[in-house]
């Protein structure tokens, strides 16, 4: 054949190589985590490996709509995973163990099922210790049996007027954070029966002694918490109203075909912050066990291995202000 | 010269007082609703926007002012309506394969520009037939 | 304004001719097709951050309806690489006919499908399917790659460019609404032909091929079914083909009198306007019936798309043609007033096109820098940030495409009922409606 029809099917072939192989090499060096919602797979690769001391460099990318990664119990930052977009994190480790990633923004009901495991090998400092018992456990309190205050005020009670109250009381007893941690409001509203307060200035002193048991530091940390982890399912204003609250529901009606149907019902609709019978029967441990452990079945997602213990404690003193007026707390 | 006239006489104006409007629209892939807005020119808008399963975003053509919504927490957007005329707002935020269809529309007093088309339409079709007639 | 032959100019008819530019524009197209595909498959899954959704259904897109087609008619038959592999397959070579020819069926394509209706079809379910198509990059890298084999295997079979001229969906509109280009090709002195042995156009010679597109160049009246491929300029022994330039819609003033391209301009003019209406408009509930492909309300969309196109728009069209004799007569009357249909049609996509490619076009400059969303970098741009662009110029820019295409299409309306010897009017009144009912869906 002529000269110039073969340089030109050597140009065309060498074009076409050229625009499959380029893009294919460097596809195949470009290891990315891909971001997708739960149901449609969540994190892939949701297992990775990383050493002590080693800087472990992760590219993600989100295959759908907007999500965000960051480390349960760690220090950071958390970043936005952008759709179509890449971003970089730069992660260290300092003791072996098994971490936990997930997702910070909300990709849809299964959001907190996005979740994936960092497992870090190396030299640690000692053999972890036996972790720490949740307090519920210690307590023996049983989770999932109702804890309904027999009582509760007639109107919101207010910390400010409990603090004038409580000047001329000896409360010393209430304001440690072992008695505040272990009892309900209404069993220290039980126990200031003692006084000759009328009900609703008992729970002004309940409330207040609540208060004092946090900062306001501690309440603006627990409302962005909540805003960002919570207020989807259970609303902006704690009423178990949020966003996903009907389809919550609905996944309950349809999942639940047991004989106690009804009661099982409830147990999908998220809980209503703003219900003084259930929360005023709540102690902090038992609602920092709720938060710890989940729902088993519910849609409550279980945040052991995500907050601190800080961050809970933080965030079950934020939830007591929907029942409570908190002046001063964090506007 | 009828043209011209439909195109850019001065419409009669109703001069409304400018009010406070609050809208809350929901956001879910791949709509919004409430869809259509209407105001009148000179109203200061505020959009209350709740994400009702992904992060959206509502950006408003013409007066480039945008916000974003996570679920659970309702984002606020307030501007003045100063342009009158029909103007879509779109997510910005991609959520989804449809998301560059996910679209509102906001109009502004009346729909001027819409009106004026339709009269130019109008205004060559009789001009055309008129010189068919002719022929 | 008449004719001006640019092929005088020896620069332009030289480089016309000459194999080498275009087959350097070959080759970068089909790099370019085939990374698209590429791109599809093994990018990311958002649509707005791959190469293949926005190069194809954005900037390519909006070249082809806003410039190739209204300014260049076929321009884009000239330069697409989805025939190229088969045909080099077909020809045995990749420049001047080889002297051994390879050995393949070279099928003439069957009398009976010798007409647009595969392309209509085709073309139509693209659309019923577009809005996963149009956002799903794998889908469109299975498309792309679906036509290209299609045009393959179809060279290995029939003879010359079967899948160009009879089943690209493409090809079926631009071939239609190449009738109102400025640009055309065509012989210089019809008697010339008439004395020339063995037609070389058409058979082929050893400068070249005999015209792929199945056209007798000699008889070339309209645009409609030449690909612009320039093959016919290069074996012509008596120098007598001509690419000139000429008044818009030059064609139209010997209207069509085929039902499929009379059906063609329904299924655009009815598409565009559904287009409009279920992407840009605010209706959620029209979205989720379009993407929810297998779901009863995508079959009651498609159902309903289908009947606006074939039978409620052409009814009402029928009633236009306010003469009967006999039914023969009146299918060509019918055909014949539908080429007003043709210049409106081609508006309409104009004005809805303009609207989401100035809304888009911010992702073209990220997606050259990262085209398969690996988080590259290739120019620096890949960070550009989602913006409309030119928005002031949207809605006067609809307008004038829309008002514009109206008179146009009265004007051709006028012209196609002298032909047909009825009164324009009823169908001037058609197009009116139509325009003000896409004037309310896209401002």
């Amino acid at each position: 054949m002529k000269r110039s029809e073969l340089l030109s099917r050597i140009l065309i072939t060498a074009g076409m190589l050229l625009a499959v192989g380029t893009p294919l090499f460097f596809w195949t060096r470009t290891p990315l985590i891909h971001a997708r919602m739960a149901d449609n797979g969540g994190w892939n690769p949701d297992v990775i490996q990383a050493e002590v001391g080693k800087p472990l460099h992760l590219r993600l990318t989100s295959d759908d709509v907007m999500h965000g990664f960051s480390v349960g119990q760690m220090k950071i930052d958390a970043v936005d995973v952008e759709p179509g977009k890449v971003t970089d994190v730069t992660l260290s480790f300092d003791k072996p163990g098994i971490y936990k990633f997930f997702c910070t923004r909300w990709c849809g009901i299964n959001h907190w099922r996005m979740r994936g495991t960092i497992e870090v090998s190396g030299p640690g400092a000692n053999p972890e210790p036996a972790p720490t018992i949740p307090l519920y456990v210690t307590l023996g309190f049983d989770l999932d049996a109702p804890h309904e205050s027999p009582v509760i005020p007639s109107n919101q009670p207010s910390a400010i007027r409990g603090q004038q109250l409580a000047a001329n009381l000896e409360i010393s007893k209430f304001s440690n954070p072992d008695f505040y941690r272990t009892n309900s409001p209404y069993q220290l509203f039980e126990a200031l029966s003692s006084t000759n307060l009328s009900d609703l200035e008992k729970w002004d002193v309940v409330s207040y002694i609540w208060q004092s048991n946090t900062t306001p530091e501690a309440l603006t940390n627990g409302r962005d918490l909540y805003a960002q982890n919570c207020a989807a399912c259970h609303g902006e204003n704690g009423g178990g109203d949020g966003v996903f609250a009907d389809d919550l529901a609905k996944a309950g009606e349809a999942s639940m075909q047991s004989m106690t149907g009804a009661t099982d019902m409830l147990m999908q609709t998220p809980v209503d912050f703003t219900d003084s019978k259930r929360i005023l029967g709540a102690a902090p441990a038992l609602l920092q066990g709720k938060i710890l452990r989940g729902g088993m079945g519910t849609g409550m997602p279980m945040w052991g291995s995500i907050f601190t213990e800080e961050q809970i404690w933080d965030l079950v003193a934020y939830l007591y202000s929907f029942q409570f007026d908190y002046q001063g707390e964090a506007q | 010269m009828a043209g011209l006239a439909v195109a850019f006489a001065p419409l009669p104006v109703q001069p409304i007082r400018p009010q406070e409007r609050t809208f809350q629209i929901e956001a879910r892939q791949f709509a919004y609703s409430p869809s259509e807005l209407n105001v009148n020119p000179g109203d200061t808008i505020t959009i209350r926007l709740i994400s009702t399963d992904v992060v959206h975003g509502l950006y408003v053509d013409g007066y480039d002012v945008s916000v974003e919504a996570d679920p659970g927490q309702t984002a606020t957007l307030t501007f003045t309506a100063t342009k009158p005329g029909s103007f879509r707002f779109r997510c910005n935020i991609t959520c989804g394969a449809m998301h560059p269809f996910m679209i509102g529309k906001l109009t502004v007093g009346a729909n001027d520009w819409l009106f004026r088309s339709a009269g130019l339409a109008m205004v060559a079709v009789l001009g055309i037939v008129i010189l068919v007639k002719r022929s | 304004m008449t004719k001006i032959e640019l092929t005088r100019n020896t620069s332009i008819k030289n480089a016309l001719i000459s194999r080498y530019p275009q087959l350097a524009v070959f080759v970068v197209m089909l790099m370019g097709y085939i990374f698209a595909i590429l791109a599809g498959l093994v990018g990311t899954p958002v649509g707005s951050h791959n190469f293949s959704i926005v190069f194809v259904w954005i900037a390519w897109w909006a070249i082809l309806i806003l410039v190739a087609v209204p300014f260049f008619g076929r321009g884009w038959c000239a330069v697409c690489p989805i025939p190229l592999p088969g045909e080099w397959l077909q020809r045995g070579a990749v420049l001047n006919p080889p002297d051994k020819k390879p050995k393949w069926f070279n099928l003439r394509w069957p009398k009976a499908l010798r007409n647009i209706w595969l392309q209509n079809i085709s073309f139509l379910l693209l659309a019923l399917f577009s809005s996963v198509l149009l956002t799903t990059p794998n889908i469109t890298g299975i498309v792309l790659a679906g036509m290209l084999f299609a045009a393959i295997g179809l060279s290995t079979v029939f003879e010359r460019r079967a899948f160009c001229r009879y089943l690209c969906p493409v090809g079926g509109f631009i071939g239609l609404y190449s009738q109102t280009a400025p640009i055309e090709l065509r012989i210089k002195d019809k008697r010339v032909c008439a004395t020339c042995e063995g037609k070389p156009c058409y058979n082929g010679s050893t400068n070249g091929y005999g015209c792929p597109w199945d056209v007798f160049p000699g008889g070339l009246t309209k645009n409609t079914y030449c690909g612009l491929c320039m093959e016919c300029l290069r074996t012509c022994p008596h120098d007598n083909i001509a690419v000139n330039m000429r008044p818009f819609s030059a064609d139209l003033a010997k209207p069509s009198t085929r039902m499929d391209e009379a059906f063609k301009a329904f299924i655009m003019l009815g598409s565009a306007m559904i287009y409009a209406g279920v992407l840009l408009g605010p209706w959620g509930v029209l979205k989720d019936a379009a993407y929810n492909v297998g779901t009863s309300t995508w079959f009651i969309y498609a159902a309903v798309f289908l009947s606006t196109i074939f039978l409620v728009m052409p009814s009402f069209f029928a009633l236009c043609v306010t003469r009967f004799e006999n039914l023969n007569i009146f299918k060509k009357r019918f055909a014949m007033l539908s080429s007003a249909l043709i210049p409106l049609g081609l508006m309409f996509w104009v004005a809805f096109s303009l609207s989401f490619v100035l809304t888009n076009a911010s992702y073209i400059l990220a997606s050259l820098s990262d085209p398969l969303g690996l988080g590259w970098n290739l120019f620096g741009t890949a960070q550009t940030t989602w913006q409309p662009m030119l928005t002031s110029i949207l809605a006067p820019g609809q307008t004038l495409a829309l008002v514009g295409g109206l008179i146009w299409s009265s004007r051709t309306a006028q012209k196609a009922a002298n032909e047909a010897k009825v009164s324009a009017i009823p169908v001037i009144g058609y197009c009116l409606i139509v325009t003000a009912v896409m004037l309310w869906l896209l401002l």
